[in-house]
């Protein structure tokens, strides 16, 4: 199937002289898990919100199998969504809740009732039914929720910020949940968080809002080990960045000078620099090493702290020019001889694992 | 208020709280308690010891009929103002907090005008020479000026003008309470506006309704200024009826066996209130 399922073509949102969203193109194949990661007043609530014709875009068009939902008023969408706050109905039951969307649709009572077992059971609150959304916990009414937003077998399932109001352990049990009612319904999921630990655990795909623009789109690995920019590489995982010059780009590898002094080469850049330009070099925690491997790049570092957690080591360096530097080598690089606190250290790193960023 | 926590206190209420109501208590019991006492004794001593006047007052046709009317006017006045009240409060339920107060003030200004410059100002305005007939007739809709005043269409649009704060501010409390959100839920789940309404904000805002319906209800039994001026005779109300019991025709035995009726009935619609307010209270735990 080559036809595109749900298409975001170069839609904009203003609010007077403020550009929420910047022309954003997104091409979602069915049973696709997207989602939208990004701080807040990124403008991915506001792309979600197009989609769920909350909000028109100022311009742009949203299709779903080809046809425009613009002119479609919300309640003929066909979407299930899944917000940020509770919005059960207060007065009506759980299974009451969950059929609802049927009810409204005039499905025959038999398929009602038969359905809102199977949600029932999908989110395990089979007995739950009969209670009202002021008796259940946070957790219970989110789920009660995504019952009720897959009761009618939307093809596409909005989520804003589903575990944000949740503590840490139930957000955790409910992404599992949701990862498996993905995968048992098979329906697309459009995500909004602010979390890129929920993001990485949940998503087929990634895309990072920046100011109302996708920064980069990929799979959560894309992002990590090949970020576009500065900002991709600090929003997703743990960065270091060290301020440098760059010399010369050779054959797509880089030579660049550090703020101590030390020459480092054979880096990835992002673009193309000049010579002289000032930028600034980013190595994740997790690659540097206190132990050389094959074509790695040295810095010399003072050890400040180290710690030890048992499968990893978590070690504090800093260079001549007083630069901050996370470590934290892997099972694999733990050199416990090399450890040790004090001056006169080294790190190392592969400089294809690091990246050239403009300063 | 006083009352009540005695009630509740029992005796260690009586010994706590009764100092400091007692002055209170004694101006309830002086204003309040003795003219009831005393209108109830009339009503059963004057001209002589007995119950002819409410005899008189159930038996006779004319009577019965006013009762009947004083029930009909207030109920069409209650429906009236619950459809002009809700839309209003529900945009002043959503409407950002700035311009709600400014809408809120001119509700309130409204309260605030004497009643009888009010009903003047609907006299002027109904009659059949007054501004809305003139109006219209100058558009060419009527040709004849339609009759606004001395009637029920007259008594309704004055009487639910001045009973319009009385209904929309406990509503907007109730719509308050309801979150937007789960208005956009029912829409994306595939409830039309209409289904929506039906379905989730009118059950939702039912306590508000409730709350206001039946103030608009109680007091509208027991109006006397608007009916007198913007009705006629035909559907007089009991106020009306009462007060001419006694100034026309000195009859304070028949006046006050009314006024009595009319006591009790709105006690009784208070207490069905206090009761269903009560209840939900305890029973629902929303």
């Amino acid at each position: 199937m080559t036809r595109s399922f749900l298409s975001i073509r170069a839609v904009r949102k203003t609010f007077g002289a403020f550009v929420a969203v910047h022309d954003v193109t997104i091409e979602v194949p069915r049973g696709e898990f997207l989602t939208f990661l990004g701080p807040s007043g990124s403008g991915k609530s506001t792309t979600l919100y197009a989609i769920a014709g909350f909000q028109d875009p100022t311009s742009g068009d949203v299709l779903l199998e080809d046809k425009s939902l613009l002119a479609v008023p919300s309640h003929k969408r066909n979407i299930g969504m899944v917000f940020q706050r509770y919005t059960l109905f207060p007065n009506l039951s759980v299974a009451e809740n969950v059929a609802f969307p049927l009810s409204v649709r005039r499905r025959p009572d038999a398929e009602v009732k038969r359905k809102v077992a199977d949600m029932l059971a999908l989110v395990r609150l089979e007995n739950f039914a009969d209670r009202h959304p002021g008796a259940l916990s946070g957790g219970q009414q989110q789920r009660v929720a995504l019952a009720r937003a897959l009761a009618y077998d939307p093809p596409i399932l909005l989520m804003d910020e589903p575990l944000s109001a949740l503590d840490k352990k139930l957000r955790q049990e409910i992404q599992a949940e949701i990862r498996r009612i993905h995968r048992e319904t098979g329906v697309t999921i459009l995500y909004v968080t602010h979390d890129q630990e929920e993001a990485l655990h949940l998503s087929d795909r990634i895309a990072l809002f920046k100011e109302g623009r996708i920064e980069q789109i990929g799979t959560g690995e894309d992002l990590y080990v090949r970020p576009a920019s500065e900002f991709v590489a600090g929003f997703i995982g743990n960065s270091n960045f060290l301020p440098a010059e760059h010399l010369e780009t050779a054959a797509g590898a880089a030579t660049v000078r550090l703020a101590d002094g030390s020459i480092v080469t054979g880096l990835t850049a992002a673009e193309a620099f000049s010579k002289g330009q000032k930028v600034r070099l980013m190595v994740r925690p997790e690659a540097l090493s206190l132990a050389p491997g094959p074509a790695s790049a040295a810095l010399a570092v003072d050890i400040v702290d180290t710690a030890f957690f048992g499968d990893r080591r978590r070690v504090l360096a800093r260079t001549a020019s007083g630069d901050e530097i996370d470590v934290r080598p892997t099972s694999d690089t733990i050199d416990p001889a090399g450890a040790a606190a004090g001056s006169g250290q080294r790190i190392y790193f592969d400089p294809a694992s690091a990246f050239l960023f403009p300063a | 208020m006083q009352g009540s926590s005695l009630r509740r206190g029992s005796i260690a209420g009586l010994t706590a709280g009764s100092g400091s109501a007692l002055p209170a208590l004694l101006l309830v019991g002086l204003f309040f308690i003795v003219p009831v006492v005393a209108l109830l004794l009339r009503s059963v001593t004057d001209p002589e010891p007995g119950l002819q006047n409410y005899a008189a007052l159930f038996g006779s046709g004319t009577y019965v009929r006013v009762f009947l009317n004083t029930f009909l006017v207030a109920a069409v006045v209650t429906a009236v103002t619950i459809l002009v009240a809700f839309p209003v409060a529900w945009m002043l339920a959503i409407m950002p907090p700035a311009y709600g107060s400014i809408v809120f003030g001119i509700i309130i200004l409204s309260m605030w005008t004497n009643l009888l410059t009010r009903t003047y100002a609907w006299m002027v305005l109904l009659q059949r020479t007054g501004v809305i007939n003139r109006t219209l007739m100058g558009l060419g809709i009527i040709q004849e000026p339609l009759p606004l005043i001395n009637n029920l269409a007259g008594v309704t649009i004055g009487m639910v003008y001045i009973m319009l704060p009385f209904m929309i501010l406990p509503l907007v409390g109730t719509l308050r309470a309801i979150d937007p959100m789960t208005l956009r839920a029912a829409a994306l789940c595939g409830a039309s506006p209409f289904q929506a309404f039906r379905r989730i904000l009118l059950p939702l805002s039912l306590p508000g309704i409730a709350a206001g319906g039946l103030m608009v209800f109680v007091m509208s039994l027991g109006y006397f200024v608007t009916p007198a001026l913007l009705g006629g005779t035909s559907n007089m109300m009991l106020a009306e009826m009462i007060a001419q019991t006694v100034q026309s025709l000195l009859n304070w035995g028949l006046g006050s066996a009314a006024a009595f009726v009319l006591l009790v009935i709105t006690m009784a619609l208070y207490a069905l209130q206090l009761r269903l307010v009560g209840a939900r209270r305890t029973g629902g735990g929303l």
